[in-house]
């Protein structure tokens, strides 16, 4: 009895069941923080990268994630967006943030990245991330010239630069086509 | 071109072994004989590629479609694994006597070895085609291949070197697994990703 | 051989990582900070005790044909709770572990436990049996990864040691260090104690 095929297959089928079960019951519970958090880490990361921000809305139509960054007063401080591009071993993910008006990057934030640790990995760093701040969004984007390389990760450091290089024109083009500030 | 780029960097790049930490197992498990460890390679590489395929299968037509890949991709991939190993078992002991005796032990132990399950979760968080997934399940198990048999051959001179007792067996293994992994970190960066 | 000695075996004797060689994919992968192996340890060690007491709950009603597949259903779903939990409650850990927080399911400790002791045993010692492996696995990783931070780093859990002057082994966190910083301790162990580690794993 215990050896036949219908008991192997009768005891299978419940434990699969019992584990889909508590699986899909664990998810239901745990779903709500874990969408929380994601939604935390976007509003933050948006709102670091755009100074004076108090809260965003996104730019449904735009064709990648795009987001204008508002203060209290309701102006817009300025347009955050996501890239994402090869760096020395994996995807690099960047949040970027510009103000339209002055022409000039905010700021950005390595969302996410498989760098070297220790070498590439240090593109998280506060001292190379903040060096974007304030540059200009026609500037040349050059590694170990007008952008400070991380010693021994020059590759990560110009993967950077070029992810941003090549993204703020489309950025500019979709926020005229968008309207704009409006 | 980008399929090619892909297996040279799953084959040299980020070797599952001496990159990634997958395969770890039998690597060092397996690893005293070239021809023994050259015939594990081979039996992975085969099983990788074809659960490359499968788990891709269920992955876009069964869990995403049913929004269940958030807590059902474990347990799903796993047991295609399983099953896909012991499907391979019964068909080679019926079809290929000869590849079943120089495979057939390794199988069992290809369950457990975790590059499979990496790589058809790497697959999946990479967002690959079909045809991507199965070139990255097939260079992985090529690198694999690779790496096994390499230290192979390195251990089975090993065996009459002269070589402290404390290092004997695992520890001389691991170091040489270091230098091999230095070797290795050579070819970082040799494609652009 | 009391209940005793199947908790504390797994501390030093039968030490999954210094011993029995077991498990090595994530105790080579995640050690490259010391709060990485903590953290991996203990996910581990989760999983490890509810999978032991659930195999040891229904051993008798599993046909022995199926077990494998069995015990690998109930493992994998232990490890998506911890997942789900961890992705719920400590994002960073989740995102740090990340790949090999599923690749759990086949570190073969656990299975090997679940099939030699487990189901062989009642729920108390396979508790005992698993709680000794957890911690055993847990201060090992933990161990790997104070050695690998202090040189690879100059850190230690993210505390700065040596100050701005220290020029850090970065290979120590590389691929290469993992390996490097096992064998060099497997050897160190190895030179004072009796028994040698196992030759191979998962056998």
């Amino acid at each position: 009895m215990k050896n036949s095929t219908a008991y192997l297959i009768i005891v299978m089928v419940v434990i699969s069941l019992a584990s889909g079960l508590v699986l899909a019951l664990t998810y239901n519970f745990t779903i709500p923080s874990i969408n929380e958090i994601a939604a935390r880490e976007q509003e933050q990361a948006i709102l670091a990268v755009i100074p004076g921000a108090t809260k965003y809305e996104t730019y449904e139509s735009a064709p990648f994630p795009m987001y204008k960054g508002i203060d209290d007063s309701g102006s817009i401080k300025g347009v955050a967006y996501v890239i994402e591009g090869g760096g020395f071993q994996g995807i690099i993910k960047i949040m970027v943030g510009i103000d339209m008006q002055n022409q000039a990057l905010t700021g950005i934030k390595i969302l996410s990245h498989s760098e070297t640790p220790g070498l590439g990995a240090r593109i998280t760093e506060d001292w190379f991330q903040s060096q974007f701040a304030g540059k200009s969004i026609n500037d040349a984007f050059v590694a170990r010239q007008d952008v400070e390389a991380i010693t021994g990760a020059t590759i990560s450091t110009k993967a950077v630069s070029r992810l941003l290089k090549e993204s703020i024109p489309n950025v500019v083009e979709q926020y005229k086509t968008l309207g704009g500030g409006k | 071109m980008e399929l090619l780029l892909l297996f040279i960097s799953q084959v040299l790049v980020n070797n599952f072994v001496l990159a990634r930490f997958l395969g770890i197992c039998p690597f060092l498990g397996v690893s005293k004989r070239t021809e023994v460890a050259f015939s594990m390679g081979l039996a992975t590489t085969f099983v990788m590629t074809l659960s490359a395929i499968a788990t891709w299968l269920v992955q876009n037509f069964i869990l995403i479609p049913f929004g269940m890949q958030r807590f059902l991709q474990y347990v799903a991939f796993i047991l295609i694994i399983a099953s896909l190993v012991q499907f391979v078992e019964m068909f080679l002991k019926k079809t290929s006597p000869t590849l079943y005796q120089s495979l057939g032990i390794f199988l069992p132990l290809i369950t457990t070895n975790c590059a499979i399950l990496g790589l058809a979760l790497l697959a999946a968080l990479n967002e690959y085609s079909l045809i991507q997934s199965t070139i990255f399940g097939f260079g992985a198990g090529v690198g694999f291949t690779l790496a096994i048999t390499a230290m192979a051959g390195i251990r089975e001179h090993i065996e009459f070197s002269d070589i402290p007792a404390a290092f004997k067996g695992v520890p001389i293994t691991l170091v040489t697994a270091a230098i091999m992994a230095m070797a290795f970190l050579g070819f970082s960066g040799l494609i652009p990703m | 051989m009391g209940a005793t000695y199947e908790f504390y075996k797994g501390l030093w004797k039968e030490n999954p990582v210094f011993r029995m060689v077991m498990g090595m994919c994530p105790t080579l992968a995640v050690t490259n900070a010391a709060i990485n192996g903590v953290a991996m340890g203990l996910a581990t060690a989760f999983v490890l005790v509810c999978s032991n007491i659930v195999v040891a709950l229904i051993k008798t009603l599993i046909p022995s044909k199926v077990r494998i597949p069995a015990y690998v259903i109930i493992i994998a779903t232990f490890v998506t709770i911890a997942d789900l939990i961890l992705a719920a409650y400590f994002p960073d850990i989740q995102k740090v572990l990340g790949l090999f927080i599923p690749l759990i399911v086949v570190n073969c400790v656990i299975l090997a436990r679940a099939e030699a002791f487990a189901s062989k045993s009642n729920v108390r010692l396979s508790i005992l049996d698993a709680l000794g492996m957890g911690i055993g696995f847990t201060w090992a990783l933990t161990l790997l990864g104070i050695i690998r931070e202090i040189l690879g780093m100059g850190s230690i859990f993210g505390i700065s040691l040596f100050g701005e002057g220290y020029i850090s082994w970065i290979i120590f966190i590389l691929p290469p260090g993992a390996f490097l910083t096992l064998g060099l301790l497997i050897a160190f162990f190895n030179a004072f104690s009796k028994n040698k580690a196992e030759d191979s794993c998962c056998h």
